[in-house]
């Protein structure tokens, strides 16, 4: 696109810019290679005494090229060009947040981790994508409600037609029907982003044992999220083993889908707690832009 | 003078096909993408026998997708002038080897995933967001690559998967190190990283 800006522009000066600039396009390439001509002029009728010329003249450009470009590349850069900073987050638990990273880190490598791998193992993929597929269409009253709360009523109407057909056509939510029969894209949301919509900031960086980062505004979202899922009300009180169990089972299905993406990004970080609050922070700023 | 009509004629036709094919950025990162997974499925290069052979056919991909110097730079920001030109040079070599490490394993779990490019979306003058899509299992993870027109060739230096920038997950974390610390502690810490592996 960016460069169909430019073309236009070019287009509006008129044939003779662009001439001129596709002349000046060769001039320089016959400034850039005139050992290469040089070079290609004795080849023909070389001789004997052709091939150390042009041995010399391969190696002239050869040795000037890459250093000038080199030094040009490795040269100092303006403020325009570093780019801006990206979003940032407070974080004035730093010390109670990293030790709660670990926490979670080991819950990871033995708890959870050796669990997924058991469950992956035992159960096929299509039984575990059609829970997966239950967990995501049970979820469908909070991207309904936080659709609508965000001033998206379409998505909030697309979200209710995708809940209604995936319930009776995907077999109560165990097949995402309406993705695959009826192609509808809804769009997934929750609380916290509609307090982000409404201006709430973040407050500052989090980590929950075993749910993660978040920030206050996201907490708030959380518990909110969870009083609009149905499986909430499956027993009298919030926490019992029923909820528990049936968000274990969340956790773990999902979990054995993406088995070596937290692998991958702590190999990858050189502080694996920075990266993975920066990761939060971004992701949840770009999630609210759209 | 045919012949010299013959080296005009040549430099001119490079030209013209390299300016064409740099005026499409997302179909040059479409055929590097497609060029990398075509090695990572390549029945020939499975297995412990393909592992070296393909580790090379993905680096020299990787190198003719990425700018590893701009990659840098912009990952720094403004700290790249505290540099020296030596440490520079070193920088790019040592973060090319972390993040050529890092991601293979990442590249490889995508090999049997479709992936869509959807659209570009330019950012600056010189600068393209181009916008893919893989589709997974348990839904579709958004794949953006930034590029940078650089003599005339599109260059991916930044990749954004979901919503998430490498270069400024980068920037955060070398940011704490280097708000307290000079360039050379950095650089030990990326010899370290990059020597364990």
């Amino acid at each position: 696109m960016s460069r169909r800006k430019p073309g236009r522009d070019r287009r509006g000066r008129g044939a003779p810019g662009w001439a001129l600039g596709q002349a000046l396009l060769i001039v320089l390439f016959l400034c850039l290679f005139p050992l290469h001509a040089a070079a290609d002029g004795p080849d023909p009728s070389a001789g004997a005494g052709g091939e150390p010329r042009q041995l010399a003249g391969e190696v002239g450009p050869a040795q000037g090229g890459p250093e000038d470009k080199a030094s040009d590349q490795y040269g100092n850069v303006t403020e325009e060009e570093a780019g801006g900073v990206g979003p940032r987050i407070a974080d004035p638990l730093e010390s109670w947040n990293r030790a709660m990273y670990h926490v979670n880190d080991k819950l990871y490598f033995w708890l959870l981790k050796p669990a997924a791998k058991g469950y992956k193992y035992v159960l096929p993929e299509s039984v575990r994508g059609a829970i997966g597929n239950f967990y995501e269409n049970i979820k469908a009253p909070i991207r309904i409600v936080n659709n609508f709360l965000q001033g998206k009523p379409r998505y909030a109407a697309l979200e209710l037609a995708r809940f209604f057909i995936n319930s009776t056509m995907g077999v109560g939510g165990l097949s995402e029907c309406a993705t695959t029969c009826f192609g509808i894209a809804g769009r997934d949301t929750g609380f916290g982003q509609t307090l982000g919509t409404y201006g709430v900031g973040f407050g500052f960086y989090i980590v929950w044992p075993v749910l993660g980062p978040s920030s206050p505004r996201d907490t708030v979202g959380w518990v909110a999220d969870l009083a609009l899922t149905p499986t909430t009300y499956v027993s009298s009180q919030w926490i019992s083993p029923e909820t528990v169990g049936l968000y274990v089972l969340d956790k773990v299905n999902y979990t054995s889908f993406h088995l070596g993406d937290y692998e991958a990004l702590k190999a990858a970080a050189i502080d694996p707690y920075v990266a993975m609050r920066d990761a939060y922070v971004q992701n949840r700023k770009k999630a609210l832009e759209q | 003078m045919k012949k010299k009509i013959a080296g005009m004629a040549l430099p001119l036709l490079l030209a013209l096909s390299l300016s064409a094919f740099a005026g499409v950025p997302l179909d040059t990162v479409k055929t590097n993408v497609d060029g990398v997974l075509e090695v990572l499925r390549d029945p020939k290069l499975q297995g412990e026998a393909g592992k070296k052979v393909k580790a090379q056919k993905i680096e020299a991909a990787s190198d003719k997708m990425f700018d590893f110097v701009e990659l840098s730079k912009r990952t720094l920001g403004l700290s790249w002038n505290k540099f020296t030109q030596e440490q520079r040079k070193e920088f790019v070599r040592l973060f090319k080897s972390i993040l050529t490490d890092a991601y293979m394993d990442r590249i490889t779990a995508y090999t049997d995933e479709q992936v869509n490019f959807t659209k570009e979306v330019p950012l600056s003058e010189d600068t393209v967001e181009v916008r893919s899509v893989v589709i997974g299992k348990q839904g579709n993870v958004p794949i953006d690559y930034r590029v940078i027109k650089e003599d005339n060739q599109w260059k991916v230096y930044d990749v954004v998967i979901e919503g998430v920038s490498l270069i400024g997950n980068y920037r955060s974390q070398f940011r704490e190190i280097l708000g307290s610390n000079p360039p050379e502690t950095l650089l030990d810490t990326l010899r370290k990283k990059a020597g364990a592996r």
